[in-house]
């Protein structure tokens, strides 16, 4: 019973973990996306593309973290 | 009688109710919430399209019919052209029924009463296969089957180098679709549940607070009403933007896998 519930515990606790790379990894794009868009506002659009295509990119790495979380 | 008692015996309740509940007929031919909520979107986005296809004219003279045509401008300029470049054309039609679909679902589920029926991991599982397929459908034409396996790991690799590489970009093209379903149902699911949570906590605090006749109970459903109407606005702004991410994603995973290394 103890087991159980430190092992699902557990799980929240490494979903946790798993979020903080990618969090940091979006920040550091979304700041890149910033900058770029004010040094050059023409190329905001494309900028703003490769921004989603970049985070999402990183995102995966959380949800491959979630997904763990209900598989194993 | 304590609020949060009587909260914490109630939120078991707002989970069962994501559950995949039969409308109709048995577990195994049957229909579930979900899948009646996704029919009702299809109906929503056929008759959508085809009502404003047959009203389009050269100068827009209707506002809807002009915002539908601005939405698949929408997807041919900054999808179509912006991620897949050359020889976009033939992919707009796929990926503008994706992104109206995925729009309209997530945009019905913002409507109380209504279930969003990308909230479930089965509809978004069976969105990203047809994206998965696809995608290698036009890789395998674009270099031939052969072609197209070799293609996934760079070219110009020293070669003992490429069967780890191959191998690691399979896992990482295996990924895709996982990440494409997973994405959109939890973004889709835990907005909702962040949404049910609060309504729930008001409404409690509130009849507490009735029942009891003691005010401070009425205090912090303030707080979480200005909360669930920031939050909901939030979700409008996630259900465009997961439908943008899912659609310039396949748009992107398309270009990868037809265009030349």
């Amino acid at each position: 019973m103890e087991l159980t519930l430190a092992l699902s515990a557990l799980k929240l606790v490494g979903y946790g973990l798993a979020t903080i790379g990618p969090g940091l990894g979006i920040g550091i794009a979304c700041y890149g996306c910033c900058m770029a868009s004010a040094r050059q506002p023409e190329l905001a659009g494309r900028l703003f593309t490769n921004f989603i295509i970049g985070a999402a990119l990183a995102e995966a790495l959380a949800l491959i973290g979630f997904v763990l979380a209900f598989i194993v | 009688m304590n609020p949060l008692d009587l909260f914490a015996e109630n939120v078991p309740h707002l989970q069962h109710s994501f559950d995949p509940a039969i409308v109709f007929g048995t577990s195994s031919f049957g229909m579930t919430q979900y899948i009646f909520w996704m029919i009702i979107c299809f109906l929503i986005t056929i008759a959508i399209v085809l009502g404003v296809s047959k009203r389009l004219t050269l100068v827009p003279n209707n506002k809807f019919v002009n915002m539908v045509e601005y939405g698949y401008e929408f997807v041919r300029k900054d999808m179509g052209e912006g991620a897949i470049g050359h020889g976009y054309k033939k992919h707009i039609p796929f990926l503008a029924t994706l992104f109206f679909f995925i729009l309209i679902s997530n945009f019905v589920g913002l409507i109380p009463g209504c279930k969003t029926p990308t909230g479930t991991i089965s509809v978004t599982w069976a969105l990203a296969i047809i994206s998965f397929v696809y995608f290698n459908y036009w890789g395998v034409k674009a270099h031939g089957g052969w072609g197209y396996i070799k293609s996934i790991a760079p070219s110009g690799l020293p070669g003992p180098m490429v069967p780890v590489i191959w191998f690691f970009e399979f896992v990482s093209m295996v990924l895709r679709a996982l990440t494409l379903a997973v994405r959109l149902y939890g973004n889709m699911f835990a907005g909702h549940m962040v949404l049910g949570v609060f309504a729930l906590a008001i409404s409690i605090f509130i009849g507490c607070a009735v029942q009891d006749a003691n005010f401070i109970f009425a205090l912090p459903p303030i707080g979480f009403m200005v909360f669930l109407i920031a939050m909901y606005a939030l979700e409008v702004l996630v259900a465009f933007l997961q439908a943008y991410v899912f659609t310039i994603l396949s748009a992107v995973y398309i270009s990868l896998a037809t265009s030349s290394h």
